[in-house]
């Protein structure tokens, strides 16, 4: 057994009545990558956030480098060497690159108050071919790079020579297939270099895979602490989900039937559909089917999905719903289209809006009668959805922003339920949903295929899509590269060689 | 239990709270300080008076303020339609028809503010500028082209300065705008858009309709106000309708109404917001408070709302 770097004791927090951690003891050894899981709001964040300054624990104590630990702030603690990657985009937005890996730091370029960007710019260029990121310069502004290297650049920033733990939060979900493999060999890096690294993640493989040691949580408690070589036993994963979940969930994810079939009508169909970015995309999505469309972010798989809502604008070809074409999003919510965002916070959901409110907001004018909308009618119709779905809530006046990832989800498949839409088009719709709610959902999914409706299923899970999906489209370079039909013997092998 | 249920609910409805504190805390000040003269007769005539234009005004601003967004026009506006309205009624001797047209432009100002801003991508307020601006202008070159300094109505508007007038014009208006505003899609999609334009759009709302439909109404309330103007001042000038958006804002702030819209927003805030405006002034005035000091006072009182019911909230549970 090696030093140990952070020891937390007895930490408690508390947000008003609400317990986050209960008396958790954890400790962080050198050339550990430490994973933690957890289903959403077992208190993985809320760990790490402490140990990196971002918030107070409300008692107990940390020790890191065996000097007490309290850190007022996250530039306190990354100087002293706990640095933090979070989920969110945390990049400064119309600056350059370098001015975003030098934040804060300029005073090391500048002569009489003049900051000599040049001198600035090769050293981010230095910074960036160090993490492998030579694909990107430091003079260009940071508008013209996607999400996935903003997120690199953040990791660039965040790993310094004094960096000693490295937080990843959940970080990989921002991340494209490469980005990830970047990230998998920093974390190794500091791990070979005596450091440590705290991995959060949701993917029960990628933990697996990458962590030395994994500490499971559940309802701000620590749970259980697995070792290496108890990773490897068979039947480990379902222990780590029982022990998260808290009952045995069973080996039955995803659909169990392998027959493919579905209703001869054709639902939606794009016909040689082409903008600035799609080439020529041909797809008929048919009644009661669940087409799955993967490949990696940045392919255009996630265009597709806004096509068929009207969101995207076309130069050549037709979204067609039921032969008609689908004008704008007004337009294909009346033609039954259901259209749930990749962005939940930002574009699916009413955050500081009742759930109520969010769950009826497509069906107002199916409620109105004479030009009103009766309250009762809406509350009804809610009540209805939050029951079928479970979302845990104390009633349908309950703000969103207080549910979990997971009902939050819940909340924007409840939206459409109520419209009785019978296209569902779902843009990663189990991203950041934890085990059991996830399971819900591939139910919820395949009654909806049962029930005739045709689904159109967006995703960077390539198990999922192969577990749900009745037709797997492959996209690369914004075309289709390769279809799948539905059967058992495929793997997630045999399609990442299309995605590449 | 109960004590915990009962700190969230006043927690929740800090808000609503407060913005009615704050109205019956200005009556029972002023009540005092006034020594009932608050509450004379004469005086509650001249509140309601002074209430009436703003209180029909901020229940329409209410639908444009829950979006999220603000109109600056509403002085100018109120201006030309004062001055146009006693021109055309003094031309034609039909007060109906003097109505009529500003009416009728006020549905134009409306359709230009929503539809405008969202045809050529620009922000509401800037249109609103721009509608603010153009006024100002038609303003100065009706008041030229008169060639006087303000011009009096010659129809006989009394029946619409008496206090029951006034009365059944702003219970006729809060009747019609609380029923929008609760029951039907208008007033649900305006909050929605304050809250989160984008989910609302991809609900499948058309938001741009629903926009332009807001500050029609509003219009139309404009159109009423600008009437009871008339009616009260008997004449128009250059100056009218200087400083009403303003007065407009201050009023739903005091009402309670949060700058961003959004959910938080209430058609309540309009009614007291005005009569808590209009009670700040005449109250302070009442209680021989010295002139010069009215609006240290005023900006401190509005400070004080603003502060509690417009803050942000903190800790904020993480993932």
């Amino acid at each position: 057994m090696k030093e140990i770097l952070l020891e937390i004791k007895k930490m408690n927090k508390k947000f008003g009545p609400i317990v986050a951690l209960k008396d958790v003891d954890l400790e962080i050894r050198r050339g550990q990558i430490h994973g933690l899981i957890g289903e959403n709001g077992s208190g993985k964040s809320t760990i790490t956030s402490i140990a990196a300054g971002m918030q107070q624990a409300t008692s107990g104590e940390m020790f890191y480098l065996g000097e007490p630990w309290k850190p007022s702030s996250m530039v306190e603690a990354q100087a002293k060497g706990v640095s933090m990657i979070l989920q969110e985009a945390n990049t400064i937005p119309n600056c350059t690159v370098a001015e975003n890996l030098f934040a804060g730091q300029e005073d090391h370029f500048s002569t009489l108050g003049f900051v000599n960007s040049r001198k600035m710019n090769r050293a981010a260029d230095e910074l960036l071919s160090r993490f492998e990121l030579t694909h990107m310069k430091g003079r260009d502004s940071i508008n013209t790079y996607g999400f996935e290297d903003r997120k690199l650049v953040e990791l660039a920033r965040a790993v310094t020579d004094e960096t000693q733990i490295l937080v990843v939060d959940e970080t990989t979900t921002a991340l494209s297939f490469e980005g990830r493999k970047i990230l998998y060999r920093l974390m190794d890096r500091l791990a070979a270099e005596d450091k440590a690294v705290i991995f959060i993640s949701h993917d029960l493989d990628e933990i697996l895979e990458h962590c030395t040691i994994l500490t499971v949580l559940r309802d701000g408690e620590i749970r259980g602490v697995i070792q290496k070589e108890e990773m490897q036993k068979e039947g480990s994963v379902s222990r780590i989900r029982q022990l998260m979940v808290g009952r045995d969930i069973g080996d039955q994810f995803y659909r169990s039937d392998y027959d493919g079939s579905h209703g001869s009508g054709v639902a939606l169909e794009y016909r040689n559909v082409s903008n600035e970015k799609i080439k020529d995309f041909s797809l008929k999505l048919h009644e009661g089917e669940i087409v799955g469309i993967g490949g990696l972010s940045g392919c255009g798989m996630h265009e597709i999905g806004r096509m068929a809502f009207g969101l995207e604008h076309l130069d050549h070809g037709h979204v067609l719903c039921r032969g008609k074409e689908v004008l704008n999003a007004t337009d294909a919510v009346r033609q039954g289209i259901g259209y749930i965002s990749k962005n939940r916070d930002q574009e699916a959901l009413i955050l500081e809006g009742a759930i109520s409110t969010n769950i009826v907001m497509p069906s107002l004018p199916d409620l109105r009668k004479a030009g009103f909308v009766s309250p009762a009618g809406e509350r009804k119709l809610a009540k209805e959805q939050i029951d079928l779905l479970a979302i845990k809530c104390e009633n349908g006046s309950q703000w969103v922003n207080t549910l979990s990832g997971g009902n939050k989800q819940k909340v924007s498949f409840a939206k459409w339920m109520a419209k009785g839409s019978d296209i569902i088009i779902m843009d990663c719709p189990t991203r950041g949903v934890d085990i059991g709610v996830k399971q819900a959902m591939y139910q919820l999914i395949y009654e909806m295929k049962k029930a005739g409706k045709a689904i159109l299923m967006i995703s960077e899970e390539m198990a999922e899509l192969i577990g749900m999906a009745d037709r797997l489209i492959i996209m690369k370079d914004f075309e289709i590269a390769k279809e799948f039909p539905r059967s058992e013997g495929l793997s997630e092998t045999d399609i990442i060689e299309y995605m590449i | 239990m109960n004590k915990i249920v009962g700190k969230d609910w006043l927690r929740v409805h800090s808000g609503d709270l407060l913005s009615y504190g704050g109205l019956v805390l200005c009556l029972i000040i002023f009540s005092i300080l006034s020594k009932g003269k608050l509450w004379s007769a004469y005086n509650v005539g001249i509140l309601i008076q002074a209430a009436c234009v703003y209180a029909i005004l901020a229940m329409g601003a209410v639908f444009i303020y829950s979006m999220g967004y603000m109109d600056i026009s509403v002085g100018a506006q109120i201006g030309v339609y004062c001055i146009l309205c006693i021109m055309i009624t003094n031309a034609t001797g039909s007060l109906l028809l003097g109505f009529l047209a500003i009416l009728g432009l006020s549905l134009v100002c409306g359709l230009i503010n929503g539809y405008v801003s969202v045809m050529l991508g620009l922000p509401s307020i800037v249109t609103s500028i721009f509608l603010n601006s153009i006024f100002g202008g038609v303003q100065m070159l009706l008041m030229e082209w008169v060639d006087t300094n303000s011009v009096g109505i010659q129809y006989d508007m009394s029946f619409l300065k008496s206090i029951t007038a006034m009365v059944i014009a702003i219970v006729v208006i809060a009747v019609i705008s609380i029923g929008l505003y609760k029951y039907t899609q208008l007033g649900k999609y305006t909050k929605a858009i304050g809250a989160n334009e984008t989910a609302t759009k991809l609900s499948g709302v058309s938001v741009t309709k629903w926009k332009v439909f807001a500050y029609i109404f509003f219009g139309v309330c404009i159109a009423v106000g600008a009437l009871f103007l008339t009616a009260r001042t008997g004449s128009a000038g250059k100056g009218t309708g200087t400083g009403y958006a303003m007065d407009i804002m201050v009023a739903l702030l005091l009402g309670g109404m949060p700058l961003s819209g959004g959910m938080r927003s209430r058609i309540s805030s309009s009614l007291i917001g005005a009569f808590t405006y209009v009670i700040l002034s005449n109250g302070l005035t009442l209680s021989g408070v010295d002139t010069s000091y009215v609006y240290v006072i005023k900006a401190l009182v509005f400070l004080a709302v603003i502060l509690i019911t417009c803050r942000k909230k903190d800790g904020v549970l993480p993932r």
